[in-house]
């Protein structure tokens, strides 16, 4: 093919791009905003959000008050997951403050707890959670059931010294961690986050860049051939795709001097992955703006098409395992998802292309695809102007 | 005012006419609820987990049988030595290796502690910490268990007392946080169009030049705000209207408190959105700034901060006064409350207070900042 | 209302430290086609803008309608209309949306709506095509649909800022017989144009060059006072080598390229052809045609800019 040469089409791309450049330069709130902003909320996410349930407030009725029950009650204290709301003296004001938030669990004992237990007869204890939050309250739960297993587990040990019989502990369970021992939510969230911003970078300026063009009437500029076109295309993304690996350049390393979340495997197949990333969203930013016709659709179909899947279906923040069988087939559909398997694949567990070598094809294709189409599309739509 | 039902007319004629608008506009946030509405669950069940069983007997079959019939645990795979796990675990094919040693029966038997290994892939710190305390559970419990045999089998007229929890839930009994996460998403959907629309269709007179020929015309500034905030007021409605349905015959979220108070409540919302899109408005000089600067201003910062799923209790304490600001942290109290518990206006007056205020002060806002660009 | 319809005094409009109108004063009398000439760039959009009570201006004061442009916009508003450069429709909403929209903008009622249409839609030759999405017309029917949007409120005084820009030679001319008709029915005019030929069209002009009034009167006058000399046209064949050759030659009054002539001012028509003939071919050019043309507003221009020394 005549003029398809590398010289050539880096050629034609070239005043393309710095066109393009020169008007995003010009931008400075936008270019502000891409830059600055998300190395500014990684920081005040790693800051401030974590997925520890703590500080759960926990309301006590103590009908027996006595030294047991008051020891029963200080293992809730002292475990470090709830705070104290109050002492309530009726079930009654129990409710209230259940009801009105002021507590999110409550313990309600009964008058013969420590009769039944001298008595060793099992003795039943009221939880009431407040279920609204059903992950704080599972997690709440969680640490209940386990602090009153610890109590029965006293009594239990104290009534075999009793009887003097030899205490031991029948399996002792231990939990290793990998990749992340402290289980840091920020080592969790950064390289999920990583994807999140430039995820939306990508696509939400791209999916703009050629439905302006169509508003405002200079979509002449597109060439005829489909090959042409898509170098225009790629000309026009490559300056938010240099834009975006600046910015996560950025993140990266607030991430590494302030949260340690360091990249134990290979620095570059990190880049790899963040750019086989970035052309698949480039992608289908494209593909929407070539199915727009006003900006205002464009970046509405952004939007739902990136921000909220992006932040909900890729795993990001919950388990995809969890989710119904054809949501799981659904997020094979946004690239994030495997992104993320690259990028903690990287990040954190240290690995290689060996583990992770599928994901990047998915990427691949699906940007040659998105591509493709949008071309195609945008060609079609400049012979019809 | 007839001028402001002119200008309202032709802002819903633009919106209707526009096929994908229409559809973005009105259909979206239904399939968007209808698609997350399955996804946004924290629930973690079926964990993929690894069995390396070295001890083979009925004893340590029971005992890997006591994790998959809690439901918490699923076993990927079964293999002969813990070399093999780092493959499973490397691919995220399973979250959890457990490791029980050739020694297992014989120790239990001899009463002799037995080490067993839990493997767990730290990378999703969250589920891993609810995996590896569902499995502390079971395995507490079967400890237990063969405590209990043991002290059964020697002779003895009393066993140790036990402390058992009974356990209510209100408002969620199932604990399924669908419950949770679709009236967040439904806020979370109503946000972004009415912020989006708002933001965009005044930057988009700007950019296209019939914002000139509006203000040559006796139209005058808070008439021309007025035509603009009240259509997507009304788009806004609609949606509710259309997610209310949704969440509660599809998903069946129970709504237990009033429909009018949703609506009432939602009305306050859009006030605050509608505010932050004639905010943004003022400040982008075309489209594409507007965006950037709803997203990346507003939208990201809200989704983390506001509640919708990291808890803000959990937030160091300095910053929890920061989310005061955010609209959606009232809203999604609200709706939360409204849908699960049936709360009315005795117990949700200071989060409404709180969208009253921070509403009028953003409209307030935009509103001069609004007149003053056009002088 | 007074015998003027505009009275503009000390017009200015400075930007940072920009001066876009550098204090103009004119006067347009009720009734008249008044035409604001000058290159892109002038000032016009930023002097209509002030009068339109769009911008508010730096100093000096002006009189629109007899209503003050700074302290009495709102009756300003009411009673001009006002054509944007841009062509400033809603291109999603149909011709007749379009009309009832700014109909009812400008508080006509529903009655008076119906007969407004009626009247725009046969002005604008858009009989039939009510329903059309405006955005689907060609460029001409929607100029004139700007228009009648613009005056559906039958405004004493109408601002038309380049109307024509952007719109073929024919369509343009039907333009400008519509605007000689709303003069007839007493409709003061105002219109930028940077067409020279237009603006001979206009009752009065004033030329408008950086932010100031070069040159202002009709168009005779203007004539009459600036090009005190007979113009010649030469077609030649290499024009640029011709402007070089005559630019040497003192007796040569007024030289300008005009397209693809030349345009030579001399003191006489007859004798002032010879000297242009033979100095062109003196340097081996060869005169295809030369001859006598009358002075148009743009030797004008260029003879007052020169005088201005831009």
């Amino acid at each position: 093919m005549p003029g398809f040469s590398l010289k050539n089409i880096t050629r034609r791309i070239k005043p393309i791009i710095v066109k393009e450049f020169r008007q995003v330069r010009r931008d400075r709130v936008s270019l502000f905003i891409l830059l600055l902003l998300p190395t500014f909320l990684m920081l005040v996410i790693g800051y401030a959000l974590n997925f520890d349930v703590k500080h759960i407030t926990l309301a006590v009725y103590d009908n027996d008050r006595s030294s047991a029950s008051r020891e029963f009650i200080r293992g809730f204290g002292n475990s470090g997951y709830f705070d104290m709301a109050g002492y309530a003296r009726s079930n009654r004001e129990i409710d209230a403050m259940l009801e009105s938030g002021v507590a999110r669990a409550a313990i309600v004992i009964p008058a013969d707890f420590s009769k039944n237990l001298l008595a060793d007869r099992d003795v039943a204890v009221q939880v009431v959670m407040d279920g609204t939050n059903s992950n704080t309250a599972t997690s709440a739960l969680g640490y209940i059931n386990t602090i009153i297993q610890t109590y029965s587990a006293g009594i239990r040990a104290k009534f075999m010294a009793r009887k003097g019989i030899e205490m031991y502990v029948p399996i002792d369970l231990r939990p290793k961690v990998w990749y992340n021992p402290e289980l840091a939510s920020a080592k969790f969230l950064i390289p999920g986050f990583i994807g999140f911003i430039l995820m939306l970078s990508a696509v939400v300026s791209t999916a703009l860049s050629v439905v302006r063009e169509k508003e405002q009437g200079t979509m002449e500029q597109l060439a005829v051939s489909p090959l042409e076109t898509m170098e225009i295309l790629i000309g026009k993304t490559v300056p938010y795709l240099i834009i975006a690996l600046i910015s996560s350049a950025l993140v990266l390393l607030m991430g590494f001097f302030l949260f340690n979340v360091g990249v134990r495997g290979e620095l570059a197949w990190l880049y790899v992955g963040i750019v086989v990333f970035l052309l698949a969203a480039l992608g289908q930013g494209l593909l929407i703006s070539s199915f727009a016709r006003t900006q205002q659709v464009a970046f509405m179909m952004a939007i739902l098409s990136s921000v909220l899947p992006t932040f909900l279906l890729s795993g990001l923040v919950f388990p995809i395992r969890s989710m119904p069988w054809l949501l799981q087939m659904l997020s094979n559909i946004t690239p994030t998802k495997f992104f993320i398997v690259v990028i903690r694949g990287v990040m954190l567990k240290g690995l290689g292309p060996e583990a992770f070598w599928r994901e990047l094809l998915y990427m691949l294709i699906f940007a040659i695809v998105t591509l493709a189409i949008a071309a195609r599309k945008i060609m079609a739509q400049r012979m019809a102007a | 005012m007839r001028i402001i039902y002119h200008l309202i007319v032709k802002e819903l004629k633009q919106l209707m006419r526009d096929k994908r608008m229409r559809f973005l506009a009105l259909a979206a946030p239904m399939i968007q609820l209808a698609v997350l509405g399955y996804a946004a669950t924290t629930d973690v069940k079926s964990v993929p987990m690894v069995v390396c069983d070295g001890d083979r007997s009925s004893a340590s079959r029971d005992f890997v049988s006591r994790f998959t019939n809690s439901g918490y645990f699923a076993v990927e795979d079964t293999v002969d030595s813990p070399n093999e796990i780092d493959r499973h675990i490397e691919r995220g094919n399973a979250w959890l290796a457990l490791v029980i040693p050739p020694s297992f029966s014989a120790d239990v038997l001899a009463r002799r502690t037995v080490k067993v290994q839990l493997i767990a892939d730290g990378s999703d710190a969250n589920s891993s910490n609810i995996a590896i305390g569902y499995a502390t559970q079971i395995v507490n419990n079967y400890s237990q268990e063969i405590l209990l045999e043991m002290l059964e089998k020697t002779p003895m007229a009393s066993k140790p007392a036990r402390v058992i929890p009974r356990v209510r839930v209100w408002y969620n009994e199932s604990l399924t946080s669908r419950n949770f996460m679709v009236p967040g998403v439904v806020v979370l959907v109503l946000m972004i169009v009415t912020l989006t629309l708002t933001s965009m269709a005044v930057v988009r007179e700007k950019e296209i030049g019939t914002m000139e020929q509006l203000l040559v015309t006796p139209i005058k500034p808070y008439q021309l705000i007025l035509g603009k905030l009240i259509p997507y007021t009304l788009v806004g409605m609609v949606d509710v209207t259309f997610v209310l349905v949704i969440s509660a015959y599809w998903f069946n979220v129970p709504i237990r408190g009033s429909v009018f108070l949703i609506y009432g409540m939602s009305c306050l919302f859009i006030l605050n959105t509608l505010g932050i899109g004639l905010f943004i408005s003022t400040i982008a000089q075309t489209q594409q700034q507007a965006m950037m600067i709803a997203q990346f201003g507003f939208f990201i910062p809200f989704m983390y901060f506001s509640g919708f799923i990291f808890p803000i209790e959990n937030m160091p304490h300095a910053f929890q006064y920061v989310t005061y600001l955010i609209p959606l942290r009232y809203f999604l109290e609200i709706i939360r409350n409204i849908f699960l518990k049936g709360a009315g206006m005795d117990t949700l007056w200071p989060d409404a207070l709180g969208l009253v205020v921070l509403g009028v002060t953003v409209l307030s806002v935009a509103i001069l900042r609004f007149n003053k660009k056009l002088g | 209302m007074t015998a003027y319809a505009i009275e503009v005094d000390r017009l200015a409009k400075v930007f940072g430290d920009f001066t876009a109108v550098d204090h103009i004063s004119f006067s347009v009398r009720s009734g008249e086609i008044f035409g604001f000439l000058g290159p892109n760039g002038a000032g016009k959009s930023t002097a209509i803008r002030m009068l339109c009570g769009l911008l508010e201006p730096t100093s000096g004061r002006a009189e629109v309608g007899g209503f003050d442009v700074v302290r009495q916009t709102d009756d300003l508003k009411k009673n001009i209309g006002y054509m944007s450069q841009r062509f400033s429709l809603y291109e999603d909403l149909t011709v007749g949306e379009n009309i009832r929209f700014f109909g009812g903008v400008y508080g006509l009622s529903s009655g008076a709506v119906k007969e407004r249409m009626k009247w725009v839609v046969e002005m604008a030759g858009l009989k039939g095509r009510e329903n059309s999405i405006t955005g689907t017309l060609a460029g001409g029917w929607k100029q004139r649909l700007a228009l009648g949007c613009a005056i559906i409120h039958e405004p004493p005084i109408v601002f038309l800022d380049e109307p024509t820009s952007g719109v073929d030679p024919v369509s343009r001319r039907n333009f400008w017989e519509l605007i000689n008709g709303l003069s007839e029915k007493g409709t003061t005019v105002l219109v930028t144009t940077h067409y020279l030929d237009e603006a001979e069209y206009c009752n009065d002009i004033v030329m408008m060059s950086a932010g100031k009034i070069v040159a202002g009167g009709s168009p005779k006058e203007l004539k009459k006072r600036h090009i005190t000399c007979q113009m010649l046209e030469l077609q030649a064949d290499d024009v640029v080598g011709a402007m070089e050759s005559l630019k040497k030659e003192a007796w040569v009054r007024e030289l300008s390229l005009f397209g693809i002539y030349l345009h030579v001012g001399v003191d006489e028509a007859e004798t002032g052809a010879e000297m242009v003939r033979r100095a062109v071919t003196a340097d081996g050019r060869r005169v295809i045609r030369i001859e006598p043309v009358t002075p148009s507003l743009e030797d004008v221009f260029i003879h007052v800019l020169g005088e201005k020394g831009e």
